[in-house]
Formats: structure tokens, C-alpha cells, sequence
């Protein structure tokens, strides 16, 4: 196969996603393409666990809905993933020979024909390794025997991790690798029915996460203070721009709360300096207010929204695409302000820089809407399409030889108006949430609020010119067309490609920029198109109704197909849509 | 060249003034412009950050950097700007409603990490912008439009919360005694970490003008027997029932503060490996 998806569930402590790590890492190096996605339970420790991955020498698009080669260490803790992962007919299935569930109650299907394979994973690492610790590393040997990963990658991986701090641990690991892989030489000579035929091709790939993708894109950007509160799935952020920021003269604040996060994010960036805060839906929630003022005071600020399950606290450790109407109505008042929205790892860097590189030029609040599919999954990336795209600036700031009668708010055409910040002389103003003239005094003037409320959306539609772009895969002439946005981008790409492989023509189109509407481009992409289907995470179909609502050029057969999220979305399952509304094209009309 | 001499007026702005005739927060006002004008504070270096409420409205008054912003939020914004600008005089300023209501989480958190900004607090116990509801400072049984009853709580103790939760700095003012408040503003700004100035600033709509007869009754003017670097003696101050101390309070010296902090991470993690560019930190990802 040239194409695999391999998984590993067990509980909290079994170190499934170390082992997955380390498959990823090995992967990379070879220059062949991965893509993990882990998934956990609500327990800090003890609690299920599982890690997916999935590994080509083409390009991944998504977490791939079955799963060809199983390691599973308990049977108890993977029957609570029994709704993410499906087993494809004829895969491997390695299990524990430990574990006590008796083989007529494995929570798989019989009529797979799965080829169960009992391998004394944990006896090998208590018995022969003396460190019970080390049973995912025993698996590793024998995955990597089995599906014919790289060897050598993988203990690069572990030397990498371990090498210099713990030169003892890695010692171990490595002879628990080894164990593991002469342990199919002896008990499993021929193999099994699947094998990884895929040869790495080109130079070494890069493994990162979405979230560090998007702190690295801000770091890139130049942000220079970081405020955030720890918060699930978002937190990663905080901790990578902690250990990096410093590096480059910035500075980072874990506040009390999340309103302090924002604020600080605030001053910082009405200083002078490009600031950031990153949360989750509940965190943003709390942001709002906040956001309003930055956005009336005409403050560059750039938001992530690392979204989760919701409403409340939902299902913190899961994926949603619900949170699209508070990025885009949230908050009090008329509020400009700009969603953008990645859609895969790479991406989040991207738009990272474009967030800065909007806020600063549009002095406006940019908002990030990642979700959790993105932020903490691993995927590989080719490290010179990253830096490919040259939009960093600098704080765009007015001539200080035109600050006589300086005038913070002025009036203009783009609706930009000329910012200072302190030190530059004369260029002190005073600035506010309240409603003001040019120069910032305070007003309770209705026509001075009309002035001003045209003059901040102004901006608006020179964004939806210049920012992002309207990715469109697939067939051009197609009539019939997906849209989807954010992470759904993967599973919808993926379906459209075997979509068209079955003959049915047809194109996925993906904004990149949500809101402001990127209406002409949107209106290119959809030339032509007589009938569409939006595809999204949310029970509430809030990307369909956000486009009902601020969008005039969707076809008049514009259909929903929305669904809540926690389980990621199947190309299956999208598939079977493009599938349906193109019979439904075909049929013959009734007179 | 000869630097100019700066003035109390050098500090006015055009922009009109809100507040009730005898509103306390002109004694305030004053106060402030006439402490930039003897630091000699350029306006331009000068950043002047509030929440909301009346005295909130002050930000608007004073030529520099001003931002009157949301309701309680004045500290993490002024501390946020600080850390951005550490060359920058950041001073932050609100009601009791705004900082020991609303906003106390950030007070808590600011006097922790002893950001290097002076905050002023213009007390007047009630809610004047709102038009007159009880406040964290209103006393016990006060009759407000919000206590028909009178007020069922007990007030909170600013002062005493400030010293226990480690403020490094701690005064407190009378928006009556103009020179006297301007001088505990000077020396709270000159303070390396967070000054926290306390003042008595009636409000001579809701809570009436004999307020100010009751701070100059009952105020007593510390002076050299209170030695302000015992914190025994400043906690017994902090407990006075019917004299209300006036001066500062508490004064140490030599706790890093949070700019302090962050330009000693910026030297740590230059001793741990220098990274040239953003480029430079793709190795962390292969």
C-alpha cells in the first residue's frame, strides 16, 4: 500500500503518542508525507488515549477514515474510540496478549476479517527490558518490522527526544525498538497482509502541530508581546511563544484571566508594539468586550480562536466549526473586525503573518479561527513553501513632520487614518471606547457615530480585495461545487479528488478569508456552478447561514449538509453527498 | 539645547470636563498635570491610561498618551503598555467601582507582579457615573439608590488588601490638599514597581459636599514617627476604624518588576543559544 493508516489506543500512560510521534518524525525524514491526529479522553493521566496516523508518499489531506493496521494495548480503553476509529476490511489488528478481554468480545467486527496477531508487548518490556515503561517502544520495533518504516528514522527520533538529557533513556528505548523487531523476525517471518510501499522521495519534511504553527507565523510576523491563559486546546501557543518569544526581545504574560490576556495584548499594541492573544471559544467569549475596543479605538490586535466542542465547556479535548458567529457578531455594537480562517498546518502559519499583516496595515482587530483538529494535530511540511509568501510589516506609523494639528481619527478614504505612538512628539492623542471626533475627543453626536461607523468600514471592503485568497480544488467547469472552510478543507479535497476518480465532476472551494466576504473572488470561483453544497461542523449550520446572510452570489441551489463536531469529518461522508446532489443533477427533471 | 520648562499647563487638554461642579476628581486632576510638570515628563512619553466612571473620564484631560478604556480593565491595559514601553511613565487611573469591583482580579495580579506604573485610585465610595448605587468602598448601612435599606455589606479595606498582597508602594491622598497629592503622585512615579495611591475624592452629588469635612476631620497627615518601611507599622496604619491616614503608607524597594522580568528572560534565553532570525528555528521542527 502507498497509502496507510496506522493506529495506536491505550490509556493515558502507555505512551501511544510518543510512539506516534516518533512514526511521524521517521516519516519525515524519509521525505514521505504524515499526518497525525491524537485524540484523549478528559483524564489528565490514566485516561483513553489514542494516536492516528496516517503515511504516503502523495500528499495527505486528511486523518483518512479507516484505519488499515491497529495497536491496540487495552481493549477497554479502545472501545471508547469505537466512534472514531474504523477498521477497513482485511486490516492488521496487533493486540496485547496481556489484556484480558477474551477475543469473542473485541469491540471490531468479525465480518472484517481482521487479522488478529497476540504479541506480549507488555511482558516483553517488564520481562526483558526491566522497564515496564517501555512497552510502546516494543511496539514501535514491531510496527516499524511490520509496515517496513524506517528503522533508522525512528531512532533518530528517539535520540533526538532523549540524546543529550537522558542518554540512559534513550539506551533503552532503542533496545526496546530492537526487541520489538526481532520479535517479528522470529514470530512473524512472512509479515502481514499490510505493508507501507511508499519510498520517501526529496529532501527531509518538517513535522509541526497547527498551534505551533500559528505561534511561529506570529513569531515570524514580529509579534513582540504575548498574553494568553492556559486553556484546552490553545495552550500550546502560550508555551511555545514562552520558550521562544524571549529570543527575539518579545515577551510573554500568562495573565489571571483571559480579559487580562486581551488588555494587555491592548496596550501593548496601542504602545507600539504587534501584540497577540490566543484562547478557545469559551476564553474568546470572555474577550469580547475587549475586542469592541480595539476595533473603536482602531487598534492593531490579532485574536486566535483555537475552537473547540461547545456550547460551554462541551467537550474540551474536540473539534467544532461553531464558534463562526461569534467571530464574525460577537460583541456589542457594529464592530469591524476580520475572520480568517486556516485550513490545514501549513496554513496557520500562513495566516498568522496575513493576521499581522492586516491588523497593522487596517489598524483593526484580525481574529484567527482555528480549530482543535488543526491545532493539535502533527502534519509534515515542505520548509521552503513556508517563507514563500512576503507579507511581514512593521507598524505602520504617520510622518513626524505631519503631526502639527495631529488628528489620530482622521477622516479618509481607506478609512486608515495616520497612528503614532508614544515618544513621537506631538503625536499624543487620546483614545478611547467611547464615540469621538478626529482628534479622539469623546462625542455623544448621533451624526458624528454615523461618520465614524462609516469611516471604520471602510476598511472592510479594501480587505476583502487584498487579503487571503479563495482556494478552489477540482474541476473548474464544474457545476456542482462543495464550499467548506477551515479544517473541513482536508476531508472535502480528499472526496472531490475520488469524486472525480468515479467520474462526477466537480470542485471544492475553500476561503481563506471568511469575513469580511471575499465577494468577488468567491463570485470567480463559483462561475458556473448551478448547484452547491456547504459542508461543515456545525449542528447549527452557521457557515451556510453566515453565507444566506452576508453573501448574494451563492447558486440558488445552495444546499447544507452540517453536522455537530467531536468526530472529524470522513471524506465517506462528504462523498457520499457530492455523490447524491450530482444523481440529484442528473435526474430527470418532472415537467 | 535647554530643556523647556514644563508647566501644570503644558498638561491641559481642550477636551471638556464632565464632572459635577466640586467633584473631587478636579483635585486629582490638578494633582497629576502639576506631578508631570515637576517630573519634566515630555506629554508625548507620558501614557495615561483609566477604566470607566466618572474619574475614569481623566485619561481624556491630561495632554499624553490617553486611553480611557473599558470598565476595569485599566491595569492589565496600562501594564501591557509598560511592558511594551518600558522607557515610557505609564500611569493608571480609576474609581473604586472600576479597580475594587470590577477590576480587582487585576489589582490582585498587577501588585504581584509589581508592574512599574502608578496607579491612582479616585475613592469616592459610590457609583457616580451610574447615578448613585452602593460601592466596594460605601460604608455599612449607607443609604444608596442601590441599599434602600441601607448598604447590608461591610466595606472593603483597599489599603490593608494592597499590603497584604505584597504592594510595594502605598499612599494614600485627599483630593482637598492638592501639594500634598501631587507630591505622593511624584514620589509614587519615581517608585521602581507598582505605587498604589489611594485618594479620598468625594462626590459631592451622591454622597454630598460635607464628605470633604469628614476627611479633613478625621485625616491625620502621617509624618516622620511613621517609619513606612515596616510593614508592621504600615498594617497598623492600614487598621485605623475612625482616623483615615494620609501620606504614604508603605515604601520598599528592590522587587524585580514586570519589565524587569521580562528583559532578564530575554537574557536568559540568550545564554541558552542565540537565534539569529525566525528562520533560524526551523531546526526545532526536524
Amino acid at each position: 500500500m502507498r497509502d496507510v493508516t496506522l493506529a495506536i489506543a491505550g490509556s493515558g500512560g502507555d505512551g501511544v503518542i510518543t510512539a506516534g510521534d516518533f512514526i511521524v518524525q521517521a516519516a519525515a525524514r524519509k521525505g514521505l508525507n504524515a499526518f497525525m491526529l491524537k485524540s484523549y479522553g478528559p483524564q489528565i493521566r490514566g485516561g483513553e488515549s489514542s494516536a492516528r496516523i496516517r503515511i504516503s508518499d502523495r500528499p495527505i489531506y486528511s486523518q483518512g477514515d479507516f484505519v488499515d493496521f491497529l495497536v491496540v494495548f487495552s481493549w477497554k480503553d479502545f472501545a471508547r474510540f469505537s466512534d472514531e476509529i474504523k477498521l477497513r476490511k482485511g486490516a492488521v489488528v496487533l493486540y496485547d496478549e496481556a489484556d484480558s478481554t477474551p477475543p469473542e468480545e473485541f469491540p471490531i467486527a468479525a465480518e472484517l476479517g481482521a487479522e488478529l496477531i497476540a504479541v506480549p508487548f507488555k511482558k516483553m518490556a517488564a520481562e526483558e527490558i526491566k522497564v515496564p515503561l517501555t512497552k510502546n517502544m516494543v511496539a514501535l520495533g514491531v510496527i516499524a518490522a511490520l509496515l517496513h518504516l524506517p528503522l533508522d528514522g525512528i531512532k533518530d527520533a528517539v535520540m533526538k527526544k532523549f540524546g543529550k538529557r537522558k542518554p540512559e533513556a534513550a539506551q533503552v528505548n532503542i533496545e526496546a525498538i530492537d526487541l520489538g523487531k526481532s520479535w517479528v523476525e522470529k514470530n512473524l517471518p512472512d509479515g502481514t497482509q499490510v505493508v507501507l510501499e511508499a519510498e520517501g522521495a526529496g529532501e527531509p519534511k518538517l513535522v509541526m502541530t497547527g498551534d505551533d504553527a500559528v505561534a511561529y507565523g506570529a513569531l515570524h510576523a514580529g509579534v513582540k508581546v504575548f498574553a494568553g491563559y492556559p486553556i484546552t486546546p490553545a495552550s500550546p501557543i502560550l508555551e511555545f511563544l514562552s520558550k521562544w518569544l524571549p529570543h527575539f526581545g518579545g515577551a510573554v504574560v500568562q495573565t489571571e484571566d483571559e480579559i487580562a490576556a486581551i488588555t494587555y495584548a491592548i496596550g501593548a499594541s496601542w504602545a507600539g508594539k504587534q501584540a497577540m492573544t490566543a484562547s478557545s471559544g469559551p476564553g474568546v467569549a470572555l474577550k469580547l468586550e475587549a475586542l469592541g475596543l480595539a476595533a473603536i479605538a482602531e487598534i492593531p490586535l490579532v485574536v486566535v480562536n483555537v475552537q473547540r466542542v461547545g456550547p460551554s465547556t462541551g467537550i474540551p479535548s474536540k473539534s467544532e466549526q461553531a464558534d463562526l458567529f461569534q467571530a464574525v457578531g460577537g460583541t456589542p455594537g457594529d464592530v469591524p473586525r476580520v475572520v480568517l480562517a486556516p485550513s490545514d498546518v501549513e496554513d496557520n502559519f500562513q495566516v498568522a503573518i496575513e493576521a499581522f499583516y492586516i491588523a497593522e496595515k487596517y489598524q483593526i482587530p484580525v481574529i484567527i479561527l482555528s480549530d482543535q483538529f488543526l491545532g493539535e494535530r502533527s502534519e509534515t511540511i515542505d520548509p521552503d513553501v513556508l517563507f514563500a509568501r512576503k507579507r511581514v510589516i512593521a507598524r505602520q506609523l504617520a510622518k513626524p513632520s505631519n503631526l502639527k494639528e495631529y488628528k489620530r481619527y482622521k477622516l479618509t478614504d481607506t478609512g486608515v487614518s495616520p497612528m503614532t505612538v508614544p515618544g513621537m512628539k506631538g503625536g499624543q492623542y487620546i483614545t478611547s471606547g467611547l464615540e469621538h471626533y478626529e482628534d479622539g475627543r469623546p462625542t455623544s453626536s448621533g451624526t458624528m457615530h454615523q461618520i465614524m461607523s462609516e469611516k471604520r468600514a471602510r476598511k472592510l471592503p479594501l480587505i476583502a480585495e487584498e487579503s487571503g485568497f479563495v482556494r478552489v480544488y477540482g474541476d473548474e467547469d464544474a457545476e456542482l461545487a462543495v464550499l467548506a472552510w477551515g479544517s473541513s478543507k482536508g476531508a472535502v479535497r480528499e472526496a472531490v479528488e475520488r469524486a472525480r476518480a468515479e467520474g462526477i465532476k466537480v470542485k471544492a472551494i475553500v476561503p481563506q478569508l471568511i469575513y469580511p466576504v471575499p465577494e468577488k473572488k468567491l463570485d470567480a470561483a463559483l462561475k458556473g456552478v448551478k448547484r452547491a453544497v456547504v459542508v461543515e461542523l456545525s449542528f447549527g449550520a452557521q457557515f451556510y447561514r453566515f453565507l444566506r446572510a452576508y453573501y448574494d452570489g451563492l447558486p440558488k441551489e445552495t444546499y447544507s449538509h452540517a453536522r455537530s463536531g467531536a468526530n472529524p469529518l470522513l471524506v465517506s461522508e462528504v462523498l457520499e453527498a457530492i455523490k447524491e446532489h450530482a444523481g440529484a443533477m442528473n435526474a430527470p427533471q418532472e415537467a | 539645547m535647554e530643556p523647556v520648562k514644563l508647566t501644570a499647563k503644558d498638561y491641559k487638554t481642550s477636551v471638556p470636563i464632565v464632572w459635577c461642579p466640586g467633584c473631587g476628581d478636579f483635585g486629582v486632576l490638578n494633582a497629576m498635570q502639576q506631578a508631570a510638570a515637576e517630573l519634566a515628563i515630555p506629554p508625548e512619553n507620558l501614557m495615561v491610561v483609566s477604566g470607566i466612571g466618572c474619574s475614569s473620564r481623566i485619561a481624556g484631560y491630561i495632554n499624553a498618551f490617553g486611553f480611557n478604556t473599558i470598565h476595569g480593565r485599566a491595569l492589565p491595559i496600562a501594564s501591557g503598555a509598560k511592558l511594551a514601553r518600558p522607557e515610557m511613565t505609564v500611569w493608571a487611573a480609576g474609581g473604586d467601582g472600576d479597580g475594587y469591583s470590577i477590576g480587582t482580579n487585576h489589582f490582585v495580579h498587577t501588585i504581584r507582579r509589581n508592574a512599574d506604573i502608578t496607579y491612582i485610585v479616585m475613592d469616592n465610595n459610590i457609583y457616580g457615573l451610574t447615578k448613585g448605587q452602593v460601592s466596594p468602598t460605601t460604608p455599612h448601612g449607607d443609604y444608596t439608590k442601590s441599599t434602600p435599606m441601607g448598604n447590608p455589606d461591610r466595606p472593603l479595606n483597599p489599603l490593608a488588601l494592597a499590603l497584604e498582597l505584597g504592594a510595594t508602594y502605598i499612599a494614600q491622598g485627599f483630593s482637598g490638599n492638592v501639594k500634598h497629592l501631587r507630591d505622593l503622585i511624584v514620589k509614587g512615579t519615581q517608585h521602581k514597581g507598582f505605587a498604589f495611591i489611594n485618594v479620598k475624592s468625594p462626590c459631592v452629588t451622591f454622597r454630598g459636599r460635607q464628605e470633604f469635612n469628614v476627611v479633613r476631620e478625621h485625616g491625620v497627615y502621617l509624618d516622620e514617627s511613621h517609619d513606612p518601611s515596616s510593614w508592621e507599622k504600615a498594617h497598623e496604619v492600614t487598621q485605623w476604624k475612625e482616623k483615615i491616614p494620609l501620606g504614604v503608607i508603605y515604601h520598599v524597594h528592590g522587587v524585580p518588576t514586570l519589565d524587569e522580568i521580562a528583559r532578564d528572560l530575554q537574557h536568559k534565553a540568550e545564554e541558552q543559544g542565540h537565534v539569529e532570525t525566525s528562520k533560524d528555528l526551523l531546526k526545532i521542527f526536524g
